[in-house]
């Protein structure tokens, strides 16, 4: 019927015209993505206003068109509008038109989890970011990608090095002892996270391209990560990756270069500064005022410092050096990439296939990052019952193991700051000054040129499927996937380096072999028109086996080798290995109502060999349900286009403990006189068993004003049981704890996305998008009620309170009568040496408002991105900066803050008056390791993460060289901060485990990157 | 439906549910180090093992070992942090009258006497190719190892029967006496301190039985506990309680039984402690490469304490002043403070401390990798332990002159000043100087201090920093040992209010 309507439309338009020598325009109409042809498209030729629309078979035909050049504009709904110019000449035109899916709002789909739904079926909670929101982003981890653009799921650089990991936090602690990271699935396989380097920060998900990334779906609530059982309680995170496209063979290439520097510096004073610091110290102690002659007591300091640290190499021989240590640590770097992959197949096979490097140098030195990737995606159709695809990812990255995250003599980031101006690298000789602040071994130019760490990691993740379609509703899918990830730890130290060794090298194989099987069966049906059941049943079982082997040889006689062979003693050789494995079975079933009403019930059924013998297996199940409330017939409200209500409730578990945490265990334990120990490690606990997370999750779906306006509201309270904790015992039994399960937490929230498209005409759009998540945290019940470590500063866990609770005395400035430093004690009066009883409740480490929002701009071929992300309510203590950089008690780097100092009496300050050490003050605490809410800093930020500008060449310009598009593009990471958090950077988590998420160590400092780019596709 | 259809859907059912019984595929996998407790209280070796354990629990302890053998100098007036450092700085600057600092070796303590307990009690009668003598000496060494352990804890949380009430309090428990193993959870439970004298009477016990067992089947080795190490721990045991002959008697039974004798030159003594110590009746082997203490000598060990990485505590000018010109321990035990540093770094400051700016090199990891083997009991103390028992059980200083004077003319320390011999308060003191030149780095100070019921003097020699009356003697079990176990009385003066 339609078909005929058409030929009857077309055969109107053209007859509407006289027969003259003209050339005629034809082509045919699919769609990008699947490579089907689209029906009823409207074609337009604007300078004519004439068009066509394409028939059942996406065919078009425009007649008796005059030579020129012209632009064609179609639509259809559910794409975006196609422009495109059109050169005529005295020939026929075959003209083809390939429109973009307009796949936003409800319509889109998202991965649930072994099998794939629409956003309109949902009833669970689903985050998600799609390849068009990640597409003008440069970044070098897949975690990043989540960071503000997902509500709910908070992502918080643990450092700033190239491949660094990122603290992923799905709704808040959940748990104490237990992982608190998600899941991660890419492409079906669950990633394992055992043997990591211990050299430097990085992740197992560095194996990924993102510029191979589909889509990325986070299952936030019960009701949708329950199908992932006890592994699920800390949210899941599914990754997919391209798929290949139907049609003619798309080769993309992409090349981008760009400069980082440090996102923040931190400023400290000069060597001139220092001595009038300590001058005043001095004078000081010996009683002295400052409106006194005091020089005799800065020369004296000067004279001392000379002694100490020698005089600047470049000088005379009485003056001190003036060195930036930040400066010699921390330089620009570059980064290089390079992506090429082609997409193309016929209706029978498709593929992606991808290759991809990048060549990153960071800021501190030495620091690198390298990765190639290899991707073949391949789906084929055998015949009419069976499908087999086959997803293969190799990779293997390179970084610089730096050392960070503490207050170590030899580490990059703590030297920039335990370094004092006074001191140098280099004699005037070039020799290194063997009197730098720990001596020969540490001087940061040693450390830079003297010793290597290096990490390599070979990953292959690879998953090979075979679907079988047993008839028209029930298909069966079979699935056997391999994460195998080799890591190898390499690090150097010359006999310069290591004085003690004659230097050494050591070597340490970490083997990860992930494997994973499962078969799931899907059924769909339709009875009565309205009635839609679906359903799947599935199996799995997983094993991670993980091993390492480390070997030490020490004492290089011949200076220039650095390997194990020309070491002169074998000093010594560990290994070790672990095994854990999960069996289960799940199901996920669904019933709809004619599209208004939906129902459904997961369960997932988990054995692990992780816990108990009595308390093997356990069931997780959750059921949640839907209403498009704008479907019914009551419902008129014009402007909204649909607006549905979701609820659910269900239980996840978190089964991420030690591997045998639940057994009596004699373990191997150091060793005597040649012979190995073993001692009791830990008592058994048959009933050990997984964490439990009951959560209650409701939702509101909304469409609003013709789509241009849509998003979601989300409101959760989570409630984490039976938590692992180690029970006390009484350390005279020689046992500190017993792991059991006992605890609880709650955390509850709210989450509110808000999508709009502003403008949309053929030439200009502008769409904005927004996303926020606030979230509370209280532990509910700890063993045997007692709170832990009650009086801790910052780990204390406290019924009734939140995980992450910074406790310390308050401050009371600074005494205008003398300059010491005061705070309050208990009864609010003021007091020099605070205890543990003068705490106060003073923030916490959570951020407990997180989001993100963005604007991205286009005009004709030109497409401006910014995305901000933000975090508030987050508070911390940086540690390293404070205890070593605020006074000169080891004669390290001072911060500027020092120079706001009290001098004379009735000064009214922030920093008290100068000392020769924290302890010079009178009865009074030290300074430098009296914590109180003057060293708590609230780290709260709002960042200009991405901002880009592309301009995609017109196709005049392109057509006839066979070249698709071309896009350029400049784009830049971090680019602005806004906080007051006065030292490095204010993403603060110590690792992607930290729960506390308050304190932070000399940590390696994020990046700014800039870059520029251009994208070819033929 | 028709049958091919029915036969289909058996096949996805079986496909499905094929994996029903596998919870043997959960069981397979076991931990690569550790067994369970069925088979290591039933192996030979394991059982080996264990007892490598213990010994090698004590080296793998901070408080076992660096603040054992440093903390006792540095929370009296024997060391002092070198400026720029601040390792024991706390232990240096602790007062009389508040504050919770103080030597514990609570946590580390029991570690060891989990092993000793095993050793001790939790062998079962037929352990194959175990025969009785090893069962003995194993037994044996247990024992012993229990006697020092205890007798650690109950110096640090406890007095000594001999200074019982010194504050005129009756206060008189001592530290929790854990005399069997832990082999479950029901084993663990929480135990209340017992008295001081039923830990003294638990000590002399184990000690008794332990020289019968290793009298007929110890070890020759020092580096494991020997019939003449129980002698030694009787002697200090005996000395502590008061019981003087008796302390005397084990004192001389520990020297010949060791079969060690005094060095005597200055090469001797300035190499003593630089490889296998000729003095020691127990010594603690380490292995440089592999056996650090506390995960990392360079952060932990006593070299990082005394003369290399962070040279932390030196000897203060007190200690310096007390030996006399010729003194071979002078040379053999010291050395310039930058000199000794083997790493690299360049500490300085020291003679900011003491004139001569040297650090105790006791320490300076002679086997590389800042390791030594460490020398818990040394001849040399049987001999300053005879003297002041020889001297107090006959209430006379001169019966302890003989002892004493050995040990000076050894050290080329002169002899023994007139001035000792006026009143035992007198001799006394001049032991108490003596067992500093001698002991100092080697955990003594303290301790000695408090067992004969004196003030702990100021690092600077000027003043008391702790009264012996104060409640700061003891050292605190803390809140969370409190909170865990009920049973636990915490010492007089570190109560906390509330709770």
């Amino acid at each position: 019927m339609l078909k005929k309507l058409l030929t009857l439309l077309v055969f109107a338009l053209f007859s509407s015209v006289g027969l003259y020598a003209q050339v005629t325009v034809s082509g045919t109409v699919i769609d990008a993505e699947t490579g089907e042809t689209v029906p009823g498209v409207n074609i337009l030729i604007v300078e004519l206003q004439r068009g066509a629309a394409s028939d059942s078979d996406g065919n078009y035909e425009i007649r008796n068109i005059d030579a020129g050049t012209y632009t064609v504009r179609a639509t259809f709904v559910g794409y975006n509008t196609f422009t495109g110019t059109l050169q005529v000449g005295s020939q026929d035109v075959d003209y083809d038109i390939s429109l973009e899916a307009n796949i936003v709002g409800l319509d889109e789909l998202v991965v649930s989890g072994y099998s794939v739904v629409s956003k309109r079926e949902l009833t669970g909670s689903i985050s998600s970011v799609s390849a068009s929101d990640i597409e003008n982003v440069s970044l070098q981890n897949t975690q990043s990608l989540l960071q503000g653009r997902a509500a709910g799921v908070t992502v918080t650089a643990t450092s700033g090095n190239p491949g660094a990991a990122f603290r992923v936090n799905i709704r808040g602690n959940g748990s104490i002892n237990a992982a608190t990271e998600p899941l991660y699935i890419v492409d079906g396989v669950q990633i394992a996270t055992e043997q990591t380097s211990n050299l430097t920060s990085t992740t197992p998900l560095n194996a990924i391209n993102p510029n191979d990334i589909e889509s990325i779906e986070v299952l936030k609530d019960a009701a949708a990560a329950a199908i992932y059982g006890s592994q699920a309680a800390a949210g899941v995170v599914i990754i997919t990756t391209k798929k290949g496209v139907r049609g003619q063979t798309r080769v993309n290439a992409n090349i981008e270069r760009g400069v980082r520097s440090l996102a923040r510096t931190v400023d400290y004073i000069s060597s001139e500064e220092y001595v009038q610091f300590l001058g005043e110290g001095r004078a000081f102690d010996n009683g002295a005022s400052l409106d006194q002659d005091i020089s005799a007591f800065v020369d004296n300091r000067r004279a001392f410092l000379l002694g100490f640290f020698g005089s600047d190499p470049n000088g005379d021989g009485t003056t001190l050096a003036n060195t930036n240590w930040q400066d010699f640590i921390f330089e620009d770097g570059v980064t290089e990439r390079y992506n090429l992959s082609l997409s193309g197949g016929n209706e029978r096979t498709t593929y992606f296939l991808s290759s991809g490097y990048e060549d990153t140098e960071g800021t501190a030195f030495n620091t690198d990052f390298t990765r190639l990737n290899l991707r073949t995606n391949i789906d084929h159709k055998i015949n009419d019952k069976f499908t087999a695809s086959v997803k293969v990812n190799v990779s293997n990255s390179t970084q610089f193991g730096v050392c960070q995250d503490g207050n170590f003599i030899n580490c990059p980031p703590s030297q920039a700051m335990f370094e004092a101006p006074m001191s140098f690298p280099f004699l005037a000789d070039g020799n290194y000054n063997n009197n730098t602040r720990f001596g020969l071994a540490n001087n940061p130019a040693v450390v830079r040129d003297e010793v290597d760490r290096n990490v390599d990691i070979t990953q292959v993740l690879s998953t090979v499927d075979l679907l079988y379609l047993v008839n028209d509703w029930l298909s069966v899918k079979g699935s056997a996937s391999v994460d195998y990830r080799n890591t190898q730890d390499e690090q150097f130290r010359s006999a310069i380096a290591a004085p003690g060794q004659s230097g050494w090298v050591s070597f340490v194989n970490r083997n990860v072999q992930n494997v994973q099987g499962n078969l799931v069966a899907n059924a769909r049906k339709t009875f009565d028109d309205v009635h839609n059941v679906t359903g799947l049943v599935g199996t799995e079982y997983r094993r991670v086996y993980s091993e390492f082997a480390a070997t030490r040889g020490e004492g290089f006689s011949v200076p220039f080798f650095s390997v194990l062979s020309s070491t002169a003693t074998p000093a010594s050789a560990t290994g070790n290995n672990s095994e854990w494995r999960i069996a289960s079975y799940f199901t996920n079933l669904k019933y709809d109502y004619d599209g208004k009403y939906f129902l459904s019930f997961t369960g997932r059924y988990d054995g692990s060999s992780r816990f108990g013998s009595g308390n093997r297996w356990a069931f997780f199940p959750s059921i949640s349900g839907a209403w498009r409330v704008s479907e019914e017939s009551f419902f008129n409200f014009s402007f909204v286009d649909d607006f549905k209500i979701r609820a659910g409730y269900g239980t996840t578990g978190n089964s991420a403990i030690g591997n045998f945490a639940a057994r009596n265990l004699y373990g191997n334990v150091g060793s005597y006189d040649g012979l190995n120990g073993i001692t009791p490690t830990q008592l058994a606990n048959e009933n050990l068993s997984w964490e439990e997370a009951q959560e209650i999750n409701v939702g509101f779906d909304y469409e609003l004003f013709a789509s241009k306006i849509f998003g979601s509201i989300d409101i959760y309270r989570k409630d984490n049981k039976d938590l692992l904790f180690g029970r006390p015992l009484p350390s005279d039994s020689g046992f500190d704890e017993i792991t059991e399960n006992i605890g609880s937490v709650r955390n509850e929230g709210i989450e509110i996305e808000i999508n709009s498209r502003n403008v949309t005409t053929s030439d200009f759009s502008w769409t904005s998008r927004f996303n926020v998540a606030f979230v509370r945290n209280e532990i509910l019940e700890l063993p045997e009620g007692n709170d832990i470590d009650a009086n801790d500063q910052f780990e204390a866990l406290i019924i009734g309170k939140q995980i992450g609770l910074i406790q310390v005395p308050e401050w009371a400035g600074v005494n205008p009568a003398d300059g010491r430093p005061m705070w309050y004690d208990a009864n609010g009066e003021i007091t020099y040496t605070p205890g543990a009883e003068d705490n106060v409740e003073w923030n916490d480490g959570i951020a407990n408002t997180v989001g993100g929002f963005g604007n991205t701009l286009n005009y004709k071929g030109f497409s401006l991105d910014a995305f901000f992300q933000f975090s508030l309510g987050q508070w911390a203590f940086a540690s390293s900066d404070y205890y070593f950089t605020r006074t000169p008690d080891f004669l390290m780097n001072l911060n500027t803050e020092v120079r706001d100092r009290w001098r004379l009496p009735g000064d009214v300050t922030y920093f008290p008056r100068a000392m020769s050490g924290g302890n010079a003050y009178p009865e009074t605490d030290n300074y430098r390791t009296e914590e109180g809410t003057q060293s708590i800093y609230n780290a709260s930020y709002i960042r200009l993460k991405n901002v880009s500008l592309s301009y995609n060449l017109p196709t005049s310009l392109l057509d006839g060289l066979g070249i698709r598009n071309v896009r350029l593009y400049a784009s830049a990471i971090n680019m602005v901060t806004w906080t007051a958090w006065p030292w490095y950077d204010p993403e603060v988590a110590f690792d992607p485990t930290d729960i506390f998420t308050n304190v932070t160590s000399a940590s390696y400092p994020t990046e700014r990157q800039v870059y520029g780019g251009i994208d070819i596709s033929f | 439906m028709n049958k091919a259809k029915y036969i289909k859907y058996v096949f996805v059912a079986f496909l499905v549910t094929g994996m029903w019984g596998c919870t043997s595929m959960l069981e397979e996998t076991e931990p690569a180090t550790s067994v369970s407790s069925e088979v290591a209280l039933n192996s030979a070796d394991a059982i080996n093992a264990i007892r490598a354990s213990m010994y090698s629990t004590i080296r793998a302890s901070f408080d076992l070992t660096t603040e054992n053998l440093i903390g006792p100098d540095a929370l009296a007036d024997g060391m002092v942090n070198r400026p720029g450092s601040t390792r024991f700085q706390v232990l240096n600057a602790a007062n009389g009258v508040s504050g919770t600092v103080h030597i514990g070796s609570f946590g580390g303590s029991y570690d060891v006497l989990l092993d000793a307990n095993i050793l001790i009690d939790g062998i079962p009668d037929d352990v194959p190719e175990f025969d009785q003598a090893t069962r003995d000496q194993y037994r044996g060494e247990a024992l012993a190892i229990r006697a020092w352990i205890m007798h650690g804890l109950s110096r640090e949380f406890g007095y000594e029967p001999a200074n019982t009430g010194i504050s005129g309090s009756t206060f008189d428990l001592s530290a929790i006496n854990r005399n069997f193993p832990t082999l479950d959870l029901t084993d663990a439970e929480p135990l209340a301190r017992s008295t001081v004298t039923e830990i003294y009477n638990q000590m002399l016990t184990d000690l008794a039985e332990a020289k019968t067992l290793l009298a007929a089947n110890g070890s020759s080795e020092n580096k494991f506990i020997t019939e003449a190490f129980v002698d030694g721990m009787l002697a200090r045991v005996h000395l502590y309680a008061g019981n003087w002959s008796d302390a005397s008697t084990a004192a001389q039974n520990a020297i010949d039984n060791s079969g060690l004798s005094l060095v005597s030159t200055a090469a001797g003594i300035a190499s003593m402690f630089r490889g296998a110590n000729p003095e020691a009746i127990w010594e603690l082997d380490v292995n440089p490469n592999t056996e650090a203490i506390a995960g990392s000598n360079i952060n932990n060990g006593l070299a990082a304490y005394t003369s290399d990485q962070w040279v932390a505590q030196i000897p203060t000018q007190k200690v310096i002043d007390a030996y006399t010109a010729g003194d071979y321990r002078v040379a053999g035990w010291h050395g310039d403070c930058i000199e000794e540093q083997s790493v690299g770094a360049t500490a300085n400051g020291c003679s900011t401390v003491n004139s001569l700016g040297v650090s105790i090199t006791k320490w300076n990891g002679w086997k590389g990798n800042l390791a030594d083997d460490i020398t818990y009991m040394r001849v040399a103390e049987m001999y300053l332990i005879k003297a002041e028992a020889d001297a107090k059980a006959a209430n006379n200083p001169n019966a302890g002159v003989a002892a004493l004077q050995a040990l000076k003319t050894a050290r080329n320390a002169g002899t023994v000043p007139a001035g000792a011999l006026v009143s035992i308060t007198a001799f006394e003191d001049e032991i108490l100087l003596e067992r500093m030149r001698e002991l100092t780095a080697e955990g003594h100070r303290f301790w000695d201090l408090k067992r004969l019921g004196r003030d702990i003097p100021s690092v600077s020699g000027v003043g008391i920093k702790i009264r012996r009356d104060s409640f700061r003697i003891l050292a605190p079990f803390g809140v969370n040992a409190q909170n865990v176990n009920p049973l636990l009385v915490e010492n007089p003066g570190y109560e906390v209010a509330g709770n």
